[in-house]
């Protein structure tokens, strides 16, 4: 054990043992970006204030996220004692008094609210927080310090193990740590699965210098927030996991791209790479080893084919982000027309437990082919949306009914999108495939970085078709006719099925769009008509009611339906008038009525006086 | 908002970065936070200072979607357009918000008072459908609370 490392480790140890035995009771609020988004900076501030006002003595922290998104703001308590931590959830502030009488003044528990207990004995009220439904099953690996640290904390990360398997890698020759990648099986977690260990082979292997190393932080597919959870919860694992990669590879020098539609990721891991530099674990001379490496952490600025990993080479170098053509490859010729490779958030992330517990022990968590575990987000159509770690093998619909709380209001799962915009949709009979990368690749899909978007009997298929086709030509970078082209092609061709304006040969038109857009430079060309071809193998039924029946069996299609009232003197319509954008509800003698002409199906009026108010077929 | 920066400001604020380190999308970023956009003339500074042609620079500006050509708008509704946010009526509400605003995805009016724009997903999906008012989220919408939203944010930016 290096040295200099021990006496680091031992001084965060101490100071989190001083914490701990302070005699003081530690409340964690957990202020992540979806925290965030439901209050959790307003339960922060009445925390603070009813402690100040009441004169406690209590340590007041911040924490990533444990996964329960859904239910924040999640806070866990810790005793006095500093043996027993309680996690509780949807702390508003109004709450927060009688929550801080029970949990601090009465040195109680609060059961109501109360997930789990995180350490220390289950009691009549409230059982550990490992029985927890939605934490049974998972192997919180990765995210083993999302909630419990500090995520601007070294100290935190220090005395949680961080940065143990890069001091394991320190005493290790290149090839070994290669050796010790290839053995545990660790594919590339952006959906793509290549080993992860082969990648870095080829840096490894790379016949000029300087080198690099690129973290892919940007995380685009609307629906997948895996990345996120773990740069806010733990970013010192991601920056061990890049030194790791930096040991094996003689990169000098690493980027983390991440999308600017995630300030809070930027800060932390700006706050990780400042600390990391401050005790010696990156810049020149690490830890007295002589290597030297160190991190910028590089903000994008809204464009999803920088996910690509050359468009993404090309964004940091500084030029428009278009995918370029390989070869070269990165390992090549990457930025700055030098070798680097490439990885995602959590291809990094892995690495650090690999190095510290070996290839075996982090391979055997499933027999499944696919190794390691697997970070997943789930939206949409669930009435739980929030972040889990399970081994790869379980299935969608058990992802679905024991994370994901099941379809909400009982309706039937019409399918669901596993991996991003561009990976294609499946219907609910196809629910029971495994959570792996074969089963998908075999349907000409890919399980992607983690997001599953989940739609039941309500949506319509054509609607997601023209919704991610849309996004894939706005997001198109304009390199290759058949991408930039086709998408918008094949977008007009949806917008006019979902319109009422369909032709029979529209099928084939869209048929022989797919087999173009084929020959895109990039992935994103490629795959873009994915949810399209899918969609015309199992939902066809839907395309053809539109187009030879004029009807949209979900009545969810603005251009297949209209507005109707049924009751032209109810009251509640005077609101309805009032709220309609476009002013189409008009007086009418004694009652109202529409204009359609005017309507644009927003269904305002309808959330106001749903009585009065009904959706017909337009072309009925 | 600040009265369109110097040149000589322009250049103050660029001349750390080079070309060839990865400098242009920081410096952009930095010249957007501190003006609020990028300008004509701040893209010919950078240029100058990065030794590349302007055109090089506004291929990039335009490239990006979180660039702005103009000053922001005094109060600006961001609208969703993930998915689980499209599942829950999203797209019901952006059309409600563009007649109600009478603007177009990523309009501004021409007062500068308000300002409609398409943001990505955060994963924050479980207030869908959400907007994002001057960067706040206002999740769980409806349509017809998303029209009273834009009225109130109309009057507002108009006084």
């Amino acid at each position: 054990m290096n040295d200099r490392f021990a006496a680091i480790a031992a001084g965060a140890r101490e100071r989190r043992d001083a914490s701990r035995s302070s005699g003081r009771p530690r409340i964690a609020l957990c202020l992540d970006t979806s925290s965030r988004a439901r209050g959790g900076e307003a339960t922060l501030a009445a925390l603070r204030e009813a402690v100040a006002a009441r004169g406690l003595d209590v340590e007041i922290a911040t924490t990533g996220s444990w996964g329960f998104c859904w239910l924040e703001p999640t806070v866990s308590v810790r005793s006095a004692a500093g043996s027993r931590t309680v996690l509780y959830h949807s702390l508003t502030p109004d709450r927060v008094e009688e929550f801080l009488r029970a949990v601090i003044v009465e040195a109680g528990e609060f059961p109501e609210l109360a997930l789990g207990v995180v350490e220390g004995p289950a009691t009549d009220r409230i059982g550990l927080l490992r029985d927890h439904p939605f934490m049974r099953g998972q192997v919180r690996r990765l995210m083993a310090n999302c909630g419990r640290i500090d995520p601007a904390s070294i100290d935190d990360a220090l005395a949680n193990r961080a940065y143990e398997g890069f001091v394991t890698a320190l005493d290790m020759e290149p090839a070994a740590i290669i050796e010790l990648m290839l053995e545990s099986g660790l594919g590339g977690r952006g959906g793509g699965g290549f080993p992860a260990g082969r990648k870095w082979d080829f840096l490894r292997n790379a016949t000029a210098d300087p080198r690099y190393l690129v973290c892919n932080a940007d995380e685009g597919d609307p629906g997948a927030w895996v990345n996120r959870i773990l740069m806010e919860g733990d970013p010192h694992l991601i920056v061990e996991g890049m030194l790791i990669a930096a040991l094996a590879t003689h990169a000098v020098e690493g980027y983390v791209y991440i999308r600017h539609e995630y300030p809070l990721a930027i800060e932390r891991m700006n706050e990780a790479v400042r600390q990391a530099r401050e005790r010696g674990l990156l810049g020149e001379d690490i830890l007295g080893s002589g290597k030297t490496f160190d991190l910028v952490v590089f903000t994008g600025a809204g464009s999803y084919v920088c996910g690509e990993e050359t468009g993404l080479i090309n964004s940091i170098d500084g030029y428009r982000g278009m995918p370029r053509i390989r070869p070269p490859f990165p390992a090549q010729a990457g930025l700055w027309n030098l070798p680097t490779n490439v990885n995602n958030v959590e291809t990094y992330a892995n690495a650090p437990l690999i190095l510290r517990e070996g290839a075996a022990w982090w391979s055997s968590v499933s027999d499944d082919d696919a190794k390691g575990t697997k970070m997943f987000t789930f939206s949409g159509a669930v009435n739980q949306s929030g972040c889990v770690e399970i081994p790869f093998g379980l299935s969608v619909r058990e992802l679905l009914e024991r994370y994901g709380g099941g379809v909400p209001g009982g309706v039937p799962l019409k399918g669901y999108q596993p991996g991003g915009p561009l990976s294609g949709i499946l219907p609910a009979a196809e629910a029971d495939l495994p959570l792996t990368l074969a089963p998908f690749r075999e349907r000409g899909m890919f399980l992607g970085s983690g997001g599953i978007v989940f739609f039941d009997e309500t949506a319509s298929v054509v609607d997601l078709c023209t919704y991610f086709l849309g996004f894939a030509e706005d997001e198109s970078c304009g390199r290759c006719t058949t991408c930039f082209q086709g998408t918008q092609r094949a977008v007009e061709i949806l917008r006019r099925i979902a319109s009422g304006g369909g032709r029979e040969t529209d099928l084939d038109k869209l048929g022989d769009l797919i087999q173009t857009m084929i020959w895109s430079n990039c992935l994103h060309g490629q795959f873009a008509p994915t949810t399209v071809k899918l969609a015309l193998r199992e939902f066809r039924s839907e395309f053809e009611t539109l187009i030879r029946e004029k009807r949209d069996p979900t009545r969810s299609l603005p251009g297949m339906i209209a507005y109707e009232i049924t009751n032209p003197t109810a009251p509640a319509l005077a609101g309805a008038a009032a709220v309609c954008p476009t002013a189409a509800i008009v007086a009418d003698g004694a009652g109202h009525a529409i204009v359609d002409e005017l309507c644009i199906r927003c269904d305002a009026c309808r959330e106001v006086a749903p009585e009065a108010i009904a959706i017909r077929d337009r072309f009925a | 908002m600040a009265a369109e920066p110097t040149t000589r400001e322009l250049r103050a604020l660029v001349a750390g970065y080079e070309f060839d380190r990865g400098h242009l999308l920081p410096a952009l970023i930095a010249i957007q936070e501190r003006y609020g956009y990028v300008s004509r003339r701040a893209m010919e500074a950078l240029a100058r200072q990065l030794g590349t042609t302007p055109a090089l620079v506004y291929g990039a500006v335009s490239f990006y979607a979180d660039f702005r050509t103009e000053p922001p708008p005094r109060r600006e509704i961001v609208w969703c357009s993930g998915p689980a946010c499209r599942l829950r009526g999203g797209d019901r509400i952006r059309e409600a918000l563009q007649h109600t605003l009478g603007l177009p995805l990523d309009g501004q009016s021409a007062d500068g008072a308000c300002g409609f724009r398409l943001g990505q997903c955060n994963g924050t999906c479980s207030e869908a459908p959400q907007v994002w008012l001057d960067g706040e989220v206002v999740g769980g919408l409806t349509v017809a609370a998303a029209v009273a939203l834009a009225r109130e944010v109309m009057e507002d930016g108009a006084s």
